[in-house]
């Protein structure tokens, strides 16, 4: 494209190479932008939108009761994120970490359950037994609440997207059932909640965080290992890039969309676990639980921003976690209507994609030369060449 | 049991004209995975006219707006940007419900309009959906532009060979496929269902999409599988009332989207898939640039 | 001119019309010149083409034949240099502005969508079609056309289910409908058997008779383009190096010409003892990708040392068959044995294990991933062995000093083991693609148009490998649509028309006219 305005070309062209320095801009200028936009929220109520983002900042980042849940929020977002990355690795979408997370937790809870957990909050149950079996459950149920989903692309190529909403609001009231109306898992206090985990089970803490902080943050770099240096790693992004040269290449379709999704159920089932089994203060499951399924699609445009790098997801995830947090905490304070932290997602989400598609282009304005030059032309066969997936 | 029925066809309403929208599109090679987020955001804002309004006119005509703006910004970023279309779609879903759930929130509740008129007993929507579906096999399959927007969605360079407006016609079907998924969204919200909830559409706008899968892209298809599933959806809330004493009522909420599964793998057959294949647009989902 | 039909079937009005054009000039480039940075594609080229004549373009590939064509039809600008028609200068800016003028383009990849009819595609785009559609007067219009110059194609059949032969016809009757009143044809040979070849060339001799330029560009096949064009222009280098009347040609003056010294382009066949069979197939049965059986019923074996090659008409059935003896297309009825062992159903990792090896057709897509390195490229073949996935960790050393052997022994121009494999040129992505194969002693090789769209010295460079292979005791089957390279390579050589074989002849008591004939369909020797 190219207008030209007096002596100066503006010209528009579509970039052949992408360098790191272009996506890293348009991530940041994305969650610039739409902080930007949120913020007219803010002054609709007539607060200063940077007086009200200096206080979240404040609140998530720098108070003693913000930075911990900006810690745990983070996790919970940082292993979402992880949910979406490995599939995605492999050209699937996997956004059903909602069912995922659920599913893991009512194992995790099934487990306490079965052993009494629900007497009392002070009943002494043997927790060094226990835990790693509630922890093992988690990861079990969450893998294979996912694998369905992968199975049946795998199989039957019913469209992931599709399955995996199908199975999110299946768990969803699944949930339900088992905390509402004198469903098993219902708290003895409150109507409508789970009920809570005994000391005795809850994960044990290092240095103020719970232990599955550390193990998300080592799963970052164990993830990124992963795909890029072992066999299945590699069999996952050969899938991803070319399913035909993957069948070429004798990898099994079905075995790799399972086993993506398992991974990525397991991974979002660990989330699950993390937040309602291990973050203190919580230790059940909530009445507002699926406020929670929501919040984990923090974790899906994390995944995308980071551009399905792990390691990249990391400060991303403390953002959103913080941020979003920190969101919600305003809103209290100033009265506004619930639900500022889905604005800030749903506007991050689109801007997100504006601006990674944005970075495909460069701008150059020319003074107009004034002879022509001629124009290079380039070969057929030199032509960019794009494959975009699906 | 005749009410039954109704409940069924205004659901299957819902069902086919956001489906018959997706797949106009979809035959002019845009993939868009966010009906639901068009849904919701028709659906929500239309709610908010018709609510503040006490008018349906207003409601729909808010919700058509809706519904082209959205398809006009997906188109963008599929067509003009050319970024990949799924990416697209989730990007418009995600808008749609995280800004529905913070806009709608001091709506929730019901419409308070008196309920929408039928025709004959049925309801209208079913009727609309029914034209619909034959105006657009009529465009599709008997007209020139619809030989355009097909050719555009199997192969828009040989399209553009012959002379057609690849950017144009994909423009053209986006926007009008906005605005019956749109539609689709407002008859759930102000007709079907006129109680503003957060994120009350379910996933409908999935089950849509993967209705324009399953039909082979045939419009009829799309309205027969839509009356399948809104009776289907009617039925699995049903058994509810007959053995109230089976599960709880949250999992026979759950039940339809199970069972929805269920059909999806007992369609995919081998025969299904290969016919899938043959009649799916070559160009579906794919970005399309000139060449200079 | 308008080209309806109406009337102009009358045989005076066409003879008149004749006798008004013989030998009058209807398009003419002068001195066109065209440089992509330092290479001058096209140096001052000059073509003449008068009515009434077929004038054939030849040159070998790289010549400056798709650089001319392109900006004939308004596809690339020329730096230097004039178009006339008709006597008037003309200037196109694009390819509908070509068509505008009259110029018609019909390309060696089909400009077709498969899923419409033929008279659907025909009509696309044309200002006359109304809003709605009148198939019946678009087919009277269109039948005429074919009667005229004796094409025959079933106009509501989808472009799917025609041959290539066919779907050729079409894209001319698109042009012809559209109101080209020039034509140019890029290798129009190339796509069909030498009866069809004959069939296609008669109906331009009788389009050129009739006041249309008809443009061959053209390759090969130098025997037709003798008995069927009047006049050639030979390109070599981008220049015209000889124009001249057919009549005064013979064929090895053409090739001269085209190459620029007197060649006989021929491989030495390698003789070994051929060891014991390899490979056998009995009664194979595989569907296509819209369920029809595309291989009915093949039986054949492969003996160590032996290369079988599978001549065809792009389309009769050899994709469905090499896909289905990797294992990557279920087999319906029959049998595969590998050195005896059933591999009917056995997936694709224990076939390769087992010993073959696969060169797909589609280079980019299927046998290569272009944004991978070539060492993981390489490992597409590979990362199932213990060597090289040790613990489920993959060796990336190894990988790594595969490769770069591959790259020495196949002198594969390429910036290095980490290069993405699309930046390499076809010739040398191939060269990576047999290396990897071959390094992996294939006891069977499927070799899937190894050389095609390769120039020459990368296609002798792969042939000479193949026959390497062969030497060392591979059974090898070369799947191929150039009659010549298959002639030059096989032992034996299976014709396969509408997924049969139409007959199983020895190399030596092979001539290009036998399987010409056989994989047309014509006629069928004793399988």
């Amino acid at each position: 494209m190219r207008a030209v305005i007096g002596d100066y070309t503006i010209r528009v062209e579509r970039r052949a190479d992408l360098r790191w320095w272009h996506t890293t801009l348009a991530s940041v200028l994305a969650i610039v932008v739409s902080l930007f936009l949120v913020g007219f929220a803010f002054l609709r109520v007539g607060a200063d939108p940077l007086e009200v983002y200096s206080e979240i900042v404040k609140y998530a980042f720098l108070s003693e009761f913000g930075l911990p849940q900006t810690i745990n929020r983070a996790t919970f977002v940082l292993l979402a994120a992880f949910a979406l990355i490995v599939p995605l690795r492999a050209g699937l979408w996997n956004i059903g970490m909602p069912g995922q997370i659920y599913a893991a937790t009512l194992a995790a809870f099934g487990v306490a359950y079965a052993f009494g957990a629900k007497r009392s909050v002070n009943v002494q149950l043997p927790g060094e037994l226990i835990i790693p079996l509630m922890f093992l459950a988690a990861l079990a149920a969450g893998a294979v609440y996912g694998a369905i989903a992968g199975f049946l692309r795998g199989r039957f190529q019913v469209n992931e997207i599709v399955t995996t909403m199908m199975l999110n609001w299946a768990m969803l009231w699944i949930v339900a059932h088992m905390i509402r109306e004198g469903g098993p898992f219902m708290g003895r206090t409150a109507e409508g909640e789970g009920f809570t985990l005994p000391t005795s089970l809850r994960l044990p803490q290092i240095l103020g965080v719970p232990l599955t902080v550390y193990i998300a943050l080592a799963l970052a770099v164990l993830l990124t290992w992963f795909l890029a240096k072992t066999t299945l790693g590699y069999r996952i992004r050969t899938y991803g890039e070319s399913p035909r040269a993957a069948e070429y290449a004798g990898i099994d379709a079905t075995r790799i969309s399972t086993l993506v999704f398992a991974l990525g159920g397991l991974l979002a089932g660990l989330a699950g676990y993390h937040y309602f089994a291990a973050v203190p203060g919580v230790f059940k499951i909530p009445k507002n639980y699926a406020d929670f399924g929501d919040f984990s699609f923090y974790g899906l445009i994390t995944g995308l921003i980071a551009r399905n790098n792990p390691i990249a997801a990391i400060p991303v995830a403390v953002l959103f976690g913080g941020v979003s947090g920190g969101a919600r905490f305003m809103q209290g304070k100033l009265r506004l209507a619930f639900g500022i932290d889905y604005a800030l997602l749903g506007v991050l989400m689109i801007m997100m994609v504006a601006f990674q598609a944005l970075a495909h282009y460069s701008v150059r304005v020319e003074r107009q030369a004034a002879v022509p030059r001629p124009q290079l032309e380039l070969e057929r066969g030199e032509s960019r060449v794009e494959s975009p997936r699906h | 049991m005749s009410s039954l029925l109704v409940i069924s066809l205004a659901a299957a309403a819902v069902f086919a004209i956001a489906a018959l929208g997706e797949l106009l599109e979809q035959r002019a090679g845009i993939l868009n995975v966010g009906l639901e987020g068009v849904m919701l955001l028709s659906g929500t804002f239309g709610f908010i006219a018709a609510k503040t309004s006490g008018s349906y006119l207003q409601g729909f005509t808010v919700a058509l707006l809706t519904g082209a703006l959205v398809g006009l910004l997906h188109g963008f970023f599929s067509i003009t940007l050319g970024s990949n279309q799924v990416v697209n779609g989730m990007a418009i879903w995600i808008l749609g419900f995280g800004l529905t759930t913070y806009i709608g929130y001091p709506y929730t509740g019901p419409l308070g309009l008196k309920p929408f008129p039928t025709v004959a007993g049925l309801p209208m929507f079913f009727l609309v959906a029914l034209a619909l579906a034959i105006a657009i096999w009529f465009l599709l399959f008997k007209t020139h532009l619809g030989l355009k927007l097909r050719s555009v969605g199997e192969n828009p360079s040989v399209a553009e060979a012959s002379g057609i407006s690849v950017t144009g016609l994909r423009y053209l079907a986006a926007i009008l496929a906005g605005m019956l998924v749109g539609l689709g969204g407002a008859v759930y919200s102000l007709v079907y269902n006129p109680v503003w909830n957060y994120n009350y559409l379910q996933g409908w706008g999935f089950i849509a999409l993967a209705l324009v899968f399953f039909s082979l892209w045939n419009p009829f298809l799309v309205v027969a599988g839509a009356v399948f599933f809104g009776i289907l959806w009617q039925l699995s809330l049903y058994p509810e009332l007959l053995f109230p004493n089976v599960f709880s009522r949250y999992i026979w909420r759950a039940m339809p989207f199970v069972i929805t599964i269920v059909v999806f793998i007992v369609l995919s057959t081998r025969w299904f898939r290969l016919r899938w294949g043959a009649t799916k647009p070559e160009a579906l989902g794919l970005a399309y640039q000139r060449e200079n | 001119m308008p080209l309806s039909a109406q009337g102009e079937s009358d045989e005076r009005s066409v003879g008149a019309a004749r006798e008004r054009s013989a030998g009058r000039v209807v398009l003419e480039a002068r001195g066109i010149t065209k440089r992509f940075g330092t290479v001058v594609a096209n140096d001052h080229i000059d073509l003449t083409v008068r009515a009434g004549e077929l004038h054939a373009v030849l040159g070998e590939n790289g010549a400056g034949k798709t650089t001319l064509m392109r900006i004939l039809f308004g596809e690339l600008q020329p730096d230097e240099g004039e178009i006339y028609l008709d006597g008037q200068r003309v200037r196109f800016r694009s390819p509908r502005d070509a068509l505008r003028h009259g110029i018609g383009m019909v390309h060696q990849e089909r400009k077709l969508i498969p899923a419409h009819t033929a008279l659907e595609n025909i009509i696309l785009g044309h200002p006359k079609t109304g809003a709605i559609l009148n198939l019946r007067e678009a087919e009277r219009e269109v039948s005429a056309l074919c009667e005229r110059y004796g094409f025959r194609v079933p106009l509501h059949a989808k472009v799917w289910q025609l041959s290539e032969g066919e779907k050729q016809i079409v894209e001319i009757l698109k042009e012809l409908y559209h109101g080209a009143r020039i034509l140019i044809l890029d290798e129009p040979t190339s796509v069909l058997s030498p009866p069809e070849i004959v069939k296609l060339l008669e109906s331009l001799t009788r389009m050129a008779k009739e006041d249309l330029a008809v443009i061959p560009f053209i390759t090969h096949k130098l025997p037709v383009v003798l008995e069927h064009c009047d006049r050639v222009t030979i390109l070599r280098r981008g220049r015209v190096v000889a124009e001249m009347e057919t009549r005064h040609a013979t064929e090895q003056t053409l090739a001269a010409a085209m190459v620029g010294r007197e060649v006989v382009l021929q491989l030495e066949r390698v003789e070994v003892p051929l060891g014991d069979p390899i490979v056998r197939v009995q009664d194979l049965w595989v569907r296509d990708d819209r369920g029809l059986f595309a291989v009915q019923g093949l039986s054949f074996e492969i003996r160590a040392g032996e290369i079988l090659g599978i001549a065809g008409v792009a389309g009769n059935g050899q994709e469905p068959l090499a896909e289905a003896l990797a294992g990557l297309r279920p087999v319906e009825r029959g049998t595969i044995t590998l050195d005896s062992i059933d591999i009917t159903h056995a997936p694709v990792l224990e076939r390769w294990r087992r010993g073959l090896g696969y060169i797909p057709t589609e280079r980019r897509e299927v046998g290569s991933i272009p944004t991978f390195s070539l060492v993981d490229n390489v490992l597409l073949n590979y990362h199932f062995e213990r060597e090289f996935s040790r613990w489920g960790i993959l060796a990336s050393g190894q990988a790594r000093e595969l490769t770069e052997r591959i790259l020495r022994e196949y002198s594969v121009v390429a910036a290095g083991p980490n290069a993405p494999a699309r930046s390499l040129s076809g010739g040398n992505l191939q060269k990576v693609i047999l290396g990897r194969v071959l390094s992996r002693k294939p006891r069977f090789l499927i070799a899937c148009l190894p050389t095609h769209g390769l120039d020459v010295g990368a296609a002798e460079f792969v042939q000479r490998k193949i026959l390497e292979a062969k030497q060392s005791g591979t059974a090898v089957l070369l799947i191929s649509e150039d009659l010549d390279e298959i002639l030059a390579l096989s032992d034996r050589i299976a014709a396969i028309y509408e997924g049969q074989f139409t007959g199983i002849v020895p190399a030596s008591e092979a001539s290009k006219e036998l399987v010409g004939e056989l994989m047309a369909g014509l006629r069928r020797e004793r399988v």
